[in-house]
C-alpha cells in the first residue's frame, strides 16, 4: 500500500510539471453548449475519430485536447444529447459546440448486463438503468429511493435511511438474495449481511447511474445475485469535474402524528479535479440529518416459531399482551405454573380456588414494555465520506484508489429490532481498468458501533429495574389477592401490573436512561444487548476481455475473484470459539457471445464458485438476442443463480427471544452435542406429535429462471416499451426451523415448554415456483413532457402447506410518473411526479407476519434551473399526501417529506 | 411571463387533478378498540336481598356489616349464603341467651342486630358467607373431600392479604354449606354481580383452632395428654406452623383436618386393656394386672409416666393419634353412606395403610336429613368406634360432639380409640 501510495506521488509531481509542455502541444480547445438553454454542458466525451485520444469537458463546457496533426475530426457524445461531429483544421480556433439535446428514448449504453458496454435497447436480461439525469428531476429525497419507481421492485423500508430493495420477491429488511455493488464492490455488511448502500454508499451528486438487474444473476455476479443485482456507479473524475453541492432543507412529521414537526437535513458536496489529462481526483461528502420515522405497529403479537400472527387485544385487554413495536413484553411467564404452587403451599386453603381460576387454564402474563419510541433514538445521522485518485497509466489504462466510509444511526428489522447506532463501514479499493481488462482488490469493514438489539435491551432492563422472579410474584400475590375480594379476571390482572410496575422507571427518566444506557452498551455474552461486530471482508477480482483476440469466432470474456470473510463479532453474534472466522470463497467465469446471424446474438456463460465450507457450484447461463428491427428486440435467457447460505445462516450464535439462533456449520452439531440430544420440531410438538429431526448437512439455494422479453422503440420513437415475463424455481430454498433439545428430562408429547429451542438453518425439501411479468411504457410528449407506467405481477406457486417462504411481494404493483424536463422561458422550470400503489399481501418475516394494506404514494417536485452557474431549485416531497404507510410488519410508518433543495453546479 | 404563468396553470391543474385521483387514503393500522364492558344484566346483590321480605334481617344484618356497598359492587363478583328470616330468628334466640323470643315480631330482631351485634361480629358473619366468585350449584362438586372455597373473610390481614377463611359447600348427600344444608327452593337466585342461596341456618364462621377445644375440653383430657406425649422431642411456637408438632398443626391457620376425638372414657378403656397385657406379660397375675392398670389409666397422666414410657413411647403415641385425623375437612354430612376407606395422617409414613372405614346414616328430619348415626373402624379395631352424634343438629363450639367447627378442621368425638393394627 505504502509503495503505491508512494508511486502514485511520483506520477502525481510527474504530471503538474508535464501540464504545461501538453499545453504547448496541437492543443484544440473549445466549449461545448446546450443548443436549447446555451447552458455549458459538461462531461460531454470528446475524442478524437478512429483513436483513444480524447477527454471530457468539464463543469463550465471546456475542453482542451492535444492532437499530433491537423485537420482531425472531434466526436462529442453525451447521454441525452445527439451525436455530433465537429472538423478542426486550426488549432488555434476556439470550437463553440451547440450540442443539441435529443429527447430519444433507450439510447442509453448499460454495462452489468453483459459485463461489455451495450445499448440498453439491446441487452439480452431485463435491465433497467437511471441516469444521474433522472436523479436531478426525482421527486424523491433521496436518489435511492428512485430504484423504487421501476418496474417489478419491491422495496422494504426499515427507517429513513434504511431501505432494502429486491425484484422478484422474498423482500425482508435484510436480504441476502439480491447484491448490491458500489462501483463494483459487494456492499453487503460482511457481518450483519445487510447491504449497506443508504447508509454508507454514494453520495448524491457523485452518482453516474444505477443499473438494475432483475431476476436471477449469478452467472456473472457471482453467489448472491439470486433476485436481482443493484450496481451503482460513481462520477469519474476526469468526466465530470468541478465543485458542486447541493442543500436540502426539509421537514416531516408535520402532522405531529408520530412527534412534533421536525427538520430533515441533507447536505451534499463533491469536488472533482482533473490535474492533468492523466491525473484527476474527487472527494465526496454528504450529511443527512432527521428525526427518524417511527415503528408505531401497537398492535397485539401472538408469537410463535413461525406463523406468528397479530392478534386481537390490547396492553390493558390482554395481561399478555406482546406489542409489535413495543419492546420488554416478550418476557412472558404461566403465572399459574411460577406461582400458584407457592401459594398453594403457603395458603393451602387457596388451593381449590386457585385452581379454578381462569378455567384452571394457563395465566400467561407478558412484562410492560417500552415502546419503540421510548427506547430508540430517533435522532438519526448519516456521514457519508469517499475520496478517489485516477491516474491514466496510459491513455487506455486508469489506476484508481478510492475509499468510501459512512456511518450512521438508523434502525433495522432482523429476527428482532435493532438500533443500529454509531454503526460504521468502509470500503476501500484499488483498481486497474482497461478497455479490455479490469483488475480489483477491495476490502469491507465494518463496525457495528454503539447497535444494540432493541427488544433484548428493553427485556434486560426490565429484569435490572426488577427481576421478573419478583415482579411476577407481586404480580401472583395481587391477582389471587384481587380476585379474593371478588374482583373480575381484568380488574384483577389491571391492579396486579400496577402493583408489580410499582418503582417502573418512566421512559424519560434518569434512571431509565441510565439503566437502559448500561445494558445497551454491554456485549450480549455478557448479559447485555450490544453487538461488537466488527467484521471484514477482503476480494480480489479481475477480467479479460479476449474479443480482440477472438471475435472471428466469439467475444468472449473471462473472469474470476476471490474473498475472504473475516467475522469478529467478540462471541456476540457468531460463535468464534477459536476468535474471529475465516471463511474463503472463490469463483470463475466465462462469457462466450456470437452474432449468429444477422438479427440473432447468442451469448453463453458460466460460472463455478467455491467455498470453503460448501461443495462448488457451477451456473452457467443462456441468453438469446433476436432483433425483431432496429431498436426492437425480444430475447430469452434461461439463467441459473444460486446463494451459499449467508454468513450469519453458518455461524450465528445468538439467543433472541426464548429461541437460540444458530447456524449450519458442522460445528454446532458438536456445540450442541446434537448426536446425544437429538432435536426435535417445535411446531409439531405444539401440535401434538413429536418428530425428531435430523439436521442435514447445510446446502447452498439454487433457483433456475427462463425469461421472456420485449423492447422496443414505437410511435416514431417516442414510446419506449419494455415487457417481460419470467418462471423460476427455486430449490433447497434456506429458512429456519425451530427446535427442540432437552435440556433435562426427554421431551415428551405435547411438551413445549421444557428444553431449550434452538432455531437453526435447514434447506427445504419443497420446490417453491414463481412467476411474474413486468411491463413499462415511456413516452416522450411534444415540449419536454413525459410519461411513465408501469405494472408488475409476482406470484409464488405450489407453497406447501406451513411452508414460510418469506416471498414478500405483492401480485400487483403500478408505478405512473408525468413530469416535464423543461418548460416556460428558456425552458427553466420543470416538474415531475410519481404515483406508486402496491397490493395488499401477507408479509412474512423473522421479526412478525401480518397483512400488509395496499399501499399508494405519491411523490412530487417542481424545479427552477439557473443555467448561467448549473444550479437547480427544487420544491418536493415525498409522500406527498402524508399517508402513512409500512412495507414490513414492524417496521417504521413513513409519512412525507416536504423539502427545498438547492444544488450549485449539478450535472 | 404570461406563457410560464399558463403553463404553470396547466401543470398545477395536472398535478392537483392527479392528487385528487390518488387521495383515497392508506390504510392505518388496524386497531383493536377496547369495548366498554358491558354492564351485567339484573340487580346487584344488595338489591336482590333487599327485595326479598324474607331477607329482610340477614339485609340488617349486612347494612350492621358494613358491607353492602362492597356487595354492590358492580365490578365484583360474589356467591352468598344467605339465611332466611326463620334461621336468622333462631340464630338471634341463640345468641340472645333468651332475651329475644321466637315469637317476638321482627322489629324485635331487627333492634337486636342494630343495638347488640357489633359491627365487627355482623362484618365476620357477612363476608364469611361471601365468596369471591360466582357458584351456581351445578358448578359445586359432589366429591370427597370438599372443594375449599374462600370467603371474602380474612382473619389476619395484617399477616398476609391472601389469608381467608374457607367455606365448604358441597353437593353430595343433599346441597350444603360446611353442615348447613342449602334450602332447596332458595338456590341459585341471580343477581347482577353474582348469585344468592339460602341456607337452613346461619353458617358461622369458625373462630377457634382445633387445639383451643382439645386444649379446653374436660371430656378430651387425655387425647390432649396423648398429644403433648407425642409431640414430646418438638416444639410449638405461636403462630408459626411446625408440621412434625401435632399442637401446632392443630392451632395455625394453613392445616385443613377432621378428628376423630376418642372421649376420655374411649382412651381408659384402650389403655386399661392395652397394659393389662403388657404387665400379664411380665408375669404379673392377670387380677393384680387389671386391677394396676385400671390405676394406671385413671388419669391422663398415664402418657406422662416414666415407668411407662418404654411402652407409650412418643412414636407409637403419634402413630395412634394421627391415625384419627384426616388431612381433610369431613363433616358428617360429607361422609359416604356406604363403607368407605379413607386415608389418614399415618399414611403420611405408612402410605399403604388401608386408613379408616366409614361409614354414616342419613335419618331426622324429613325437611332436612341429617346423620343420625355414623362409625368409623380402625384396622386393628374388633368393632367400629362411633360418632357421638350431636343431641339435636347444630350444637356448636363448645358443647357438641360432632361437627364442632374451627379455623383448621372439624372435630368429632368417637367412643373407642382407633388403632392402626
Amino acid at each position: 500500500m505504502r509503495k503505491i501510495t508512494s508511486h502514485l506521488v511520483a506520477f502525481l509531481l510527474t504530471n503538474l510539471l508535464a501540464i504545461t509542455a501538453f499545453a504547448q502541444n496541437n492543443s484544440i480547445s473549445g466549449t461545448v453548449k446546450n443548443s436549447n438553454t446555451k447552458e455549458a454542458t459538461g462531461a460531454v466525451s470528446v475524442t478524437v475519430k478512429g483513436t483513444a485520444n480524447g477527454t471530457y469537458t468539464d463543469d463550465k463546457g471546456n475542453f482542451k485536447l492535444s492532437v499530433k496533426s491537423l485537420p482531425v475530426t472531434l466526436v462529442l457524445s453525451s447521454v441525452g444529447y445527439e451525436l455530433q461531429e465537429v472538423t478542426v483544421n486550426n488549432a488555434s480556433e476556439l470550437l463553440d459546440v451547440q450540442f443539441k439535446p435529443s429527447s430519444s428514448l433507450g439510447q442509453e449504453i448499460v454495462i452489468s448486463a453483459s459485463r461489455v458496454p451495450q445499448k440498453i435497447m439491446e441487452s439480452p436480461v431485463s435491465i433497467e438503468r437511471i441516469s444521474s439525469a433522472s436523479i436531478r428531476n426525482a421527486p424523491a429525497a433521496n436518489f435511492y429511493d428512485i430504484v423504487t419507481t421501476l418496474k417489478g421492485v419491491d422495496v422494504t423500508t426499515s427507517s429513513l435511511t434504511f431501505r432494502t430493495p429486491t425484484t422478484r420477491g422474498f423482500n425482508g429488511s435484510g436480504n441476502t438474495r439480491f447484491n448490491q455493488l458500489v462501483d463494483g464492490m459487494d456492499n453487503q455488511a460482511p457481518g450483519l449481511n445487510f447491504s449497506a448502500a443508504n447508509i454508507i454508499g454514494l453520495s448524491e451528486l457523485d452518482v453516474d447511474n444505477l443499473e438494475l438487474l432483475s431476476g436471477a444473476s449469478s452467472a456473472l455476479y457471482g453467489p448472491g445475485g439470486m433476485n436481482g443485482t443493484l450496481l451503482m456507479t460513481s462520477k469519474n473524475p476526469f468526466k465530470y469535474q468541478g465543485l458542486s453541492f447541493m442543500i436540502k432543507e426539509g421537514i416531516m412529521h408535520t402532522d405531529k402524528r408520530q412527534r412534533d414537526a421536525s427538520g430533515f437535513h441533507n447536505w451534499n458536496m463533491r469536488w472533482a479535479k482533473k490535474i492533468s489529462e492523466k491525473f484527476a481526483f474527487k472527494i465526496n461528502l454528504e450529511l443527512i440529518q432527521a428525526k427518524d420515522w417511527q415503528g408505531t405497529d401497537y398492535r397485539n403479537y401472538a408469537r410463535a416459531a413461525t406463523g406468528g400472527n397479530v392478534k386481537a387485544g390490547t396492553r390493558e385487554s390482554d395481561p399478555n399482551y406482546d406489542g409489535i413495536n413495543v419492546y420488554g413484553d416478550e418476557t412472558t411467564v404461566d403465572v399459574r405454573a411460577l406461582a400458584f404452587p407457592s401459594i398453594a403451599a403457603a395458603a393451602p386453603f387457596l388451593k381449590n380456588f386457585l385452581d379454578t381460576l381462569n378455567g384452571g387454564r394457563a395465566i400467561n402474563v407478558s412484562r410492560t414494555g417500552y415502546t419503540e419510541k421510548e427506547i430508540i433514538n430517533p435522532n438519526t445521522v448519516n456521514y457519508k465520506m469517499s475520496a478517489s485518485l485516477h491516474y491514466k497509466i496510459t491513455p487506455g489504462t486508469e489506476a484508481i484508489i478510492a475509499a468510501y466510509w459512512g456511518t450512521g444511526n438508523t434502525v433495522y428489522t432482523g429476527s428482532e429490532r435493532y438500533s443500529l447506532k454509531d454503526f460504521k463501514m468502509g470500503q476501500y479499493k484499488i483498481e486497474f481498468v482497461n478497455k479490455n481488462w479490469s483488475l480489483r482488490a477491495y476490502t469491507t469493514q465494518e463496525n457495528a458501533g454503539e447497535s444494540y438489539n432493541a427488544t433484548v435491551a428493553a427485556r434486560f432492563f426490565n429484569e435490572s429495574w426488577k427481576p421478573s422472579a419478583t415482579w411476577y410474584g407481586t404480580y401472583a400475590q395481587t391477582y389471587v389477592g384481587s380476585r379474593l375480594t371478588g374482583l373480575s379476571d381484568a380488574v384483577a390482572h389491571t391492579n396486579a401490573r400496577a402493583a408489580s410496575d410499582v418503582g417502573r422507571p418512566a421512559a424519560n427518566s434518569v434512571q431509565f436512561k441510565n439503566g437502559f444506557d448500561a445494558i445497551r452498551l454491554k456485549p450480549i455474552k455478557d448479559g447485555g444487548a450490544l453487538l461488537l461486530d466488527k467484521s471484514d471482508l477482503y476480494s480480489v477480482e479481475g477480467n479479460y476481455n479476449l474479443t480482440q483476440f477472438t471475435h472471428k469466432v466469439a467475444d468472449i470474456i473471462l473472469g474470476a475473484n476471490y474473498k475472504q470473510y473475516v467475522l469478529n463479532s467478540g462471541g456476540t453474534l457468531f460463535a468464534e470459539p477459536n476468535g474471529p472466522l475465516k471463511i474463503s470463497e472463490y469463483g470463475a467465469y466465462i462469457q462466450a457471445s456470437r452474432k449468429i446471424l444477422n438479427f440473432l446474438t447468442l451469448t453463453a456463460s458460466g460460472r463455478y464458485d467455491k467455498n470453503e465450507n460448501f461443495k462448488g457450484r457451477f451456473t452457467p447461463r443462456a441468453t438469446l438476442l433476436f432483433k425483431v428491427k432496429e431498436n426492437n428486440n425480444i430475447r430469452l435467457s434461461y439463467q441459473t443463480a444460486y446463494r451459499f447460505p449467508s454468513n450469519q445462516q453458518q455461524f450465528i450464535d445468538l439467543a433472541v427471544g426464548s429461541v437460540r439462533l444458530i447456524g449450519g456449520n458442522k460445528f454446532f452439531a458438536t456445540k450442541y452435542d446434537f448426536a446425544n440430544k437429538p432435536l426435535f420440531d417445535f411446531e409439531d410438538l405444539r401440535k401434538g406429535s413429536i418428530t425428531q429431526i435430523n439436521v442435514a448437512e447445510l446446502k447452498p439455494e439454487s433457483l433456475t429462471s427462463f425469461e421472456l422479453g420485449y423492447k422496443g422503440l414505437l410511435m416514431q420513437d417516442k414510446l419506449l416499451i419494455d415487457l417481460y415475463g419470467y418462471y423460476g424455481e427455486y430449490k433447497d430454498f434456506l429458512g429456519r426451523k425451530v427446535t427442540v433439545q432437552a435440556s433435562g428430562p426427554a421431551i415428551v408429547l405435547g411438551d413445549t415448554s421444557k428444553g431449550n429451542r434452538l432455531s437453526i438453518p435447514v434447506n427445504s425439501a419443497d420446490q417453491v415456483k414463481t412467476y411474474g411479468f413486468g411491463i413499462s411504457l415511456d413516452y416522450r410528449l411534444p415540449r419536454n413532457f413525459s410519461v411513465g407506467f408501469n405494472l408488475s405481477s409476482d406470484v409464488l406457486k405450489d407453497v406447501p402447506t406451513n411452508f414460510v417462504a418469506f416471498f414478500n411481494a405483492p401480485k400487483y404493483k403500478v408505478n405512473a410518473s408525468f413530469g416535464n424536463t423543461g418548460f416556460g422561458k428558456d425552458k427553466r422550470l420543470g416538474f415531475n411526479f410519481s404515483y406508486r400503489w402496491t397490493q395488499s399481501f401477507t408479509f412474512q418475516g423473522d421479526f412478525a407476519n401480518g397483512i400488509l394494506p395496499d399501499v399508494q404514494t405519491l411523490d412530487g417536485q417542481f424545479s427552477y434551473k439557473f443555467p448561467s452557474t448549473k444550479s437547480v431549485l427544487k420544491f418536493g416531497a415525498s409522500n406527498l399526501m402524508n399517508q402513512y404507510y409500512y412495507n414490513a410488519i414492524g417496521n417504521s410508518q413513513v409519512g412525507g417529506v416536504y423539502y427545498v433543495s438547492f444544488g450549485y453546479n449539478i450535472y | 411571463m404570461k406563457y410560464i404563468i399558463n403553463r404553470m396553470k396547466i401543470s398545477f391543474l395536472l398535478a392537483f387533478s392527479a392528487m385528487l385521483i390518488f387521495t383515497s387514503c392508506n390504510k392505518d393500522l388496524e386497531q383493536f378498540y377496547e369495548l366498554p364492558p358491558v354492564p351485567p344484566s339484573g340487580t346487584i346483590l344488595g338489591d336482590v336481598l333487599k327485595a326479598n321480605a324474607d331477607d329482610s334481617l340477614y339485609y340488617r344484618l349486612i347494612i350492621k356489616s358494613g358491607l353492602l356497598t362492597t356487595i354492590n359492587n358492580p365490578a365484583t363478583t360474589y356467591t352468598m349464603f344467605v339465611p332466611g328470616n326463620s334461621a336468622m330468628r333462631s340464630f338471634i334466640v341463640a345468641i340472645s341467651g333468651g332475651a329475644v323470643q321466637p315469637t317476638d315480631p321482627d322489629a324485635v330482631f331487627s333492634g337486636f342486630i342494630t343495638a347488640f351485634i357489633s359491627q365487627g361480629n355482623a362484618a365476620g358473619i357477612v363476608s364469611y358467607n361471601t365468596c369471591p366468585q360466582k357458584l351456581v350449584s351445578s358448578s359445586i362438586p359432589n366429591t370427597f373431600p370438599n372443594f375449599q372455597y374462600p370467603s371474602i373473610l380474612n382473619p389476619a390481614p395484617t399477616v398476609s392479604a391472601l389469608l381467608r377463611l374457607t367455606t365448604f359447600p358441597t353437593t353430595r348427600n343433599g346441597a350444603w354449606v360446611n353442615n348447613i344444608p342449602l334450602v332447596p327452593s332458595g338456590i341459585n337466585i341471580p343477581a347482577s354481580n353474582g348469585v344468592i342461596h339460602h341456607t337452613a341456618f346461619l353458617v358461622a364462621p369458625p373462630s377457634k383452632f382445633i387445639w383451643e377445644r382439645i386444649n379446653t375440653d374436660a371430656g378430651l383430657t387425655y387425647l390432649k395428654a396423648a398429644i403433648q406425649r407425642a409431640d414430646s422431642g418438638t416444639t410449638a411456637t405461636p403462630g408459626v406452623l411446625n408440621q412434625s408438632n401435632l399442637q401446632s398443626v392443630l392451632s395455625n391457620i394453613g392445616p385443613n383436618l377432621t378428628v376423630f376425638a376418642p372421649t376420655d372414657a374411649a382412651f381408659q378403656i384402650t389403655l386399661t386393656g392395652a397394659i393389662t397385657q403388657a404387665l400379664i406379660a411380665l408375669g404379673v397375675p392377670p387380677a393384680t394386672a387389671a386391677a394396676q392398670a385400671a390405676a394406671l389409666a385413671s388419669s391422663p397422666a398415664v402418657f406422662s409416666n416414666p415407668a411407662l414410657y418404654s411402652v407409650l413411647t412418643a412414636q407409637t403415641v403419634k402413630g395412634i393419634v394421627v391415625y384419627h385425623l384426616l388431612g381433610n375437612r369431613a363433616f358428617t354430612n360429607n361422609l359416604p353412606t356406604t363403607t368407605t376407606s379413607f386415608p389418614t395422617l399415618l399414611n403420611g409414613a405408612v402410605p399403604t395403610h388401608p386408613g379408616l372405614a366409614i361409614t354414616a346414616i342419613f335419618g331426622g328430619l324429613p325437611a332436612f336429613p341429617f346423620v343420625t348415626t355414623s362409625t368409623v373402624k380402625g384396622l386393628g379395631n374388633a368393632t367400629a368406634a362411633n360418632i357421638v352424634i350431636n343431641a339435636s343438629p347444630l350444637i356448636p363450639d363448645p358443647n357438641g360432639t360432632s361437627d364442632q367447627h374451627y379455623v383448621n378442621g372439624t372435630l368429632h368425638k368417637i367412643d373407642q380409640v382407633l388403632l392402626p393394627q
